[in-house]
């Protein structure tokens, strides 16, 4: 049974592509802090959880942290920028299996 | 006895509070709340905060963690008088400590006078040594006190080495009913003499995962040096040294005599812990008497009565941090075997220090902190240039950059660098220059 978070969405679901990219959370966060991302550890750990709602803005800066580190491991940008994007995903993928990429074991 | 029957008996499941509760509280609560997952820890601080509310007294709670995630793991939380009894069942690690640390945590908040029954705790590593040791200290500041009741043999030996029981209030079982944990035997305990070094080194490897807490991993670098000084048969002492600050440091030692020991190595720059901290590798001084690598350092060793000294590096992402160190007033005192031990609680020592990121000096950090500043800065910049250009506001600014980043598979400081880059220009080129809709 999967946890819905204050968000509508799958509690984790961000902090899964957060453990899909291989990244800590401290790492993420000085990824994200890095694009301009004005949250403080604790509060993106709550994001990522789904216990906090992100800003719109600080949405965009996750994602992209995020995608940054997928490309750098030879993905595309498999995160969602918007919340739109997410749900349309979501949509689309209903029925087929994860919608996860899937990095290179290496990291 | 707690009763598990209760009219305030609450089971946590995963909706039982809102999200919009959550998020409220959150807000609410005080840092910190540990490294594991949030909302999770949120949901059992919130209910219990709930659950205090309504319980009268004498009722009892109950907190079960689903099974399918948690195992046997459960806790079920009675309140009699003004003694909260929290009984702890199944086996405390890595996933199951924080779910209690946030239990304990909200229960200390009304509560001084808490008491853990452990006696259906099968298992308890370092996770569940640290959630304990911060709780008792926490308590004790406050003018509270927590007592564990009915703790296993081996529990009540790692909180007792580790210095714990100093903290804490304990209430051992009736000896007919003494229950030992599920992978220890009365004799098991016992051979921490030193008599079983693979049984030993077998523990050690149990404690290789604590939070980034100085003062866990302080606790468990103590309890290697404990261990290391029972198993090693020539070991009259030892320590752990740490690079902190820049600094090698001792961070735990058997004595006092040890402490000077690895203070003369700091003071004169040489040594075998200075010299196995800085490359990496292993440094045997069979016989001070004859060691000719050390001149500065030998001679004040040798006035302290040490004569054999064994240094293993401690690494932490391959990277090395540190040394354990062990010293002998024997000559030739180290066996192969004793090497080979030593190896082994050094490697373990290594890998908490690298699940917990010790390797990442503060110049390092500093290093990443400024790295990321200035990357934010040049953002910024690249923003400005774009906002007076479109004449758009800075969410529509930065979105354009994203946008462009996503689009060529570049990072977005290049693509920021480039704009910035462009203000020295005339006008942006006309092929590359960010426009609005350029939405990929």
């Amino acid at each position: 049974m999967a946890e819905i978070s204050a968000t509508g969405q799958p509690a984790d679901m961000l902090d899964g592509y957060r453990r899909d990219a291989g990244l800590s959370h401290g790492d993420l966060w000085l990824r994200y802090f890095e694009l301009g991302g004005m949250s403080n550890a604790l509060e993106l750990e709550a994001i990522l959880y789904g216990a906090l709602e992100p800003s719109p803005h600080d949405r965009e800066v996750i994602a992209h942290a995020l995608n940054e580190r997928f490309v750098e491991l030879g993905g595309n940008h498999p995160v969602p920028y918007t919340e739109s994007d997410a749900t349309k995903r979501r949509t689309r993928t209903a029925g087929r299996g994860s919608h996860r990429f899937a990095p290179p074991r290496s990291c | 006895m707690i009763s598990r029957h209760s009219e305030a008996r609450l089971r946590v499941q995963s909706r039982a509070v809102a999200p919009s509760v959550l998020s409220v509280a959150y807000r609410h609560l005080p840092r910190p709340l540990g490294g594991c997952p949030i909302c999770c820890q949120l949901r059992y601080v919130v209910a219990i905060r709930l659950e205090l509310d309504r319980a009268a007294s004498g009722c009892d709670a109950e907190v079960t963690v689903p099974k399918d995630l948690f195992g046997q793991f459960a806790v079920t939380v009675g309140f009699v008088n003004a003694r909260a009894v929290l009984a702890v069942r199944g086996e405390m690690d890595r996933v199951t400590a924080p779910e209690l640390g946030a239990i304990l945590d909200a229960v200390i908040e009304r509560h001084r006078s808490v008491v853990l029954d452990l006696a259906e705790l099968d298992f308890m590593n370092a996770w569940g040594l640290g959630v304990i040791a911060a709780r008792a200290s926490r308590l004790r500041r406050s003018g509270g006190t927590l007592t564990i009741r009915s703790p296993s043999a081996m529990v009540l030996r790692t909180l007792d080495i580790t210095g714990v029981t100093e903290l804490l209030g304990v209430e051992l079982p009736d000896p007919a009913r003494r229950r030992l944990g599920a992978e220890q035997s009365i004799e098991d305990a016992d051979g921490l003499d030193g008599t079983e070094p693979h049984g030993l080194a077998q523990h050690v490897g149990k404690i290789t995962a604590v939070p980034a807490d100085p003062d866990v991993v302080d606790g468990v670098l103590r309890l290697v040096v404990a261990l290391a000084r029972a198993s090693v048969g020539g070991a009259d002492g030892v320590s752990v040294s740490l690079r902190r600050h820049g600094r090698l440091a001792t961070v735990a030692a058997s004595d006092q005599t040890i402490s000077d020991m690895d203070a003369s190595q700091y003071a004169t720059g040489e040594g075998p812990c200075v010299d196995a901290s800085v490359n990496g590798r292993w440094f045997h001084a069979e016989s001070l008497d004859s060691e000719t690598r050390w001149p500065a350092f030998t001679p004040r060793a040798q006035a302290l009565g040490i004569n054999a000294i064994l240094s293993s590096p401690l690494l932490a992402e391959d990277r090395p941090v540190g040394a354990l160190n062990i010293y002998s007033r024997t000559a030739m005192a180290f066996t192969p075997q004793d090497r080979e031990l030593a190896s082994v609680f050094a490697a373990e020592a290594s890998s908490m220090l690298t699940s917990t990121g010790v390797d990442v000096t503060d110049e390092q950090l500093s290093s990443l902190r400024n790295a990321a500043l200035e990357t934010r800065r040049l953002i910024a910049q690249a923003e400005g240039v774009i906002m007076e250009r479109e004449g758009i506001e800075a969410d529509g600014a930065y979105s354009i950059l994203c946008n462009y980043s996503r689009r060529s598979n570049r990072p977005f400081r290049e693509r920021a660098e480039e704009v910035v880059a462009s203000t020295q220009r005339p006008q942006l080129d006309p092929e590359s220059g960010p426009r609005l809709g350029d939405d990929g």
